[in-house]
């Protein structure tokens, strides 16, 4: 399998008056077409940082990441970006939400203003099209924040906790809805998260990263491909034990 | 999430009772000013205060027929409204624009940043002979006044507001590749339209500050002059008068700005 997204021994350094630090050091993995993945690792471990960096927002300060062979130097509509909470914008209604990127871009072709038709209609949307985010539920909200990156086409799409705001219900919900959408889609996706349990249950590979200055200390595959639904690969007799697992793992860097 | 059109009847007992609250408010406020010129005119009649020295609901009453019978009333109104609002309009679209190029330029704001702080401590009388010396003694150096007094207090405001617009929203645009201008018009000034409301609230007070100060410095004709006169010549009635049509001017103008205001962020209700 050939990786969609190469990320070559990546490395990341900020500087201020005072100090350099070092986020993120020599990591390298590759993210195949159509793969889930999910990026763990302590709090404060570069995991945004390394976000910023594949989204072209931020330059490493040496190595490359590439998309589909291309070495990435600017934004592009190729990768797509969910946030934290999701950054609706009140004064629009949902469907203008949806259409924003399209709008930046200029792209407003009756294709790309049918495909956002398309996935409004298809992902349950079409009464609130005229709402404004106010009269959502949270994880409405969010599931509108995805279908907004999805209305640009993305190739890779990156999750940066993208649940973290929601409460625990909630968050199992819209896990499921957020994974089913991704997959239908057929889209690339790099969630990073601390949540252990959010990334066995929704990637085929986790990649563990170490403290700061991260990198790569092991690829862990899930091997839970066979159950549909993020929910339900929490009942599967091998998670606690990978829990367990990689638990252990990113503690014993914590505790470094 | 949607709204029901059915209310329940413990729905329509809570609107009722929230109607009958506003109703209750409306009319106390309106009761405090009936009893407050009640008692000021009883006083007055009565002999409990000099009415020649405080005045009276009467008197000012009378007052205010005499300069509306005479053609003068709706004179002096419009001279003092037209400073205002040309002074108002200026000073709120100058200091917008300038905030834009504050926000826009992170060296301009730093360079600038201490000469705002000063002008904004400054008391803007202290450069009434300034004014005159410059912009004459017409109307030209009261609109100065009003636009000086209304300016800085804008800049400040609205470049206070664009710059804590969320950077992760910025961060998102940015990632949809959205150029600055972009940036500017999609998000930066729509998340901003309830700042500029609250500054245009304030630059109502401001403006009328600048224009009858103005008037106070350098006038023929307004509601500040008739005021600096009927103090001179202590015909306290005319004093009293003016103030009230000032009252109800100024109270007119904060009307309008809510009502732009509630039409202006509609998606919040």
């Amino acid at each position: 399998m050939t990786g969609i997204l190469t990320l070559d021994n990546v490395c990341m350094t900020y500087y201020t008056k005072k100090s350099q630090t070092e986020a993120i050091k020599n990591l390298s993995f590759d993210v195949r077409q159509g793969e889930f993945i999910s990026v763990l690792g302590p709090s404060g471990c570069g995991k945004t940082t390394l976000l910023s960096l594949i989204s072209g927002t931020l330059k490493p300060t040496s190595g490359k990441i590439l998309l589909n062979g291309n070495e990435i130097t600017k934004t592009s509509t190729d990768i797509g970006y969910m946030l934290q909470r999701d950054h609706l914008f009140e004064w629009r209604t949902i469907y203008k939400n949806i259409t924003l990127g399209l709008e930046i871009q200029k792209k407003l072709t009756p294709e790309n203003v049918e495909h956002c038709e398309r996935l409004i209609e298809e992902y349950g949307l079409k009464d609130f099209k005229n709402h404004y985010p106010m009269q959502l539920s949270g994880g409405m909200r969010q599931r509108v924040a995805l279908i907004r990156t999805l209305a640009l086409n993305p190739q890779v799409l990156l999750l940066d906790e993208p649940f973290s705001a929601l409460d625990f219900q909630t968050r199992l919900h819209v896990c499921d809805d957020v994974y089913s959408i991704i997959k239908k889609e057929g889209i690339t996706a790099l969630l990073v998260t601390h949540d252990i349990s959010e990334a066995i249950s929704m990637s085929d590979r986790i990649a563990i990263l170490t403290e700061r200055p991260a990198t790569l200390k092991r690829m862990h595959e899930t091997n839970l491909q066979s159950i549909a639904t993020p929910l339900a690969r929490r009942e599967a007799p091998t998670f606690s034990s990978q829990f367990e697992r990689l638990w252990k793992e990113v503690s014993v860097n914590a505790a470094k | 999430m949607r709204q029901n059109k059915y209310l329940s009847p413990e729905h329509e007992l809570f609107i009722k009772k929230e109607r009958n609250r506003k109703i209750i408010i409306l009319s106390t406020q309106i009761g405090i000013l009936v009893v407050f010129l009640a008692v000021w005119e009883l006083a007055a009649q009565l002999h409990w205060i000099d009415s020649f020295l405080m005045s009276c609901p009467s008197r000012i009453w009378n007052t205010l027929a005499d300069l509306y019978s005479s053609g003068e009333l709706f004179y002096h109104i419009w001279v003092s409204l037209y400073e205002t609002l040309l002074g108002f309009a200026i000073g709120t679209v100058a200091g917008t624009a300038i905030a834009v190029l504050l926000w826009w330029s992170k060296f301009l704001r730093s360079v600038l940043e201490p000469y705002i702080v000063v002008l904004n401590s400054l008391p803007k009388i202290a450069l009434g002979p300034l004014i005159i010396v410059c912009a004459g003694t017409g109307q030209k150096a009261i609109v100065t006044m009003a636009v000086l007094i209304s300016v800085i207090v804008t800049i400040i405001t609205m470049l206070g507001g664009f710059i804590e617009t969320s950077p992760e929203k910025i961060l998102l645009l940015e990632a949809m590749n959205a150029n600055k201008f972009q940036i500017f018009t999609k998000l930066v000034f729509p998340a901003n339209v309830s700042t500029l409301a609250s500054c245009l609230k304030i630059n109502v007070g401001m403006a009328w500050i600048g224009s009858i100060m103005g008037e106070y410095l350098v006038s023929k004709a307004g509601l500040g002059y008739l005021i600096v006169y009927g103090g001179q010549v202590f015909k306290m009635d005319l004093v009293m008068a003016c103030t009230i049509v000032l009252c109800i001017l100024a109270g007119g103008m904060y009307f309008l700005v809510a009502l732009f205001e509630k039409y202006m962020v509609k998606w919040r209700d």
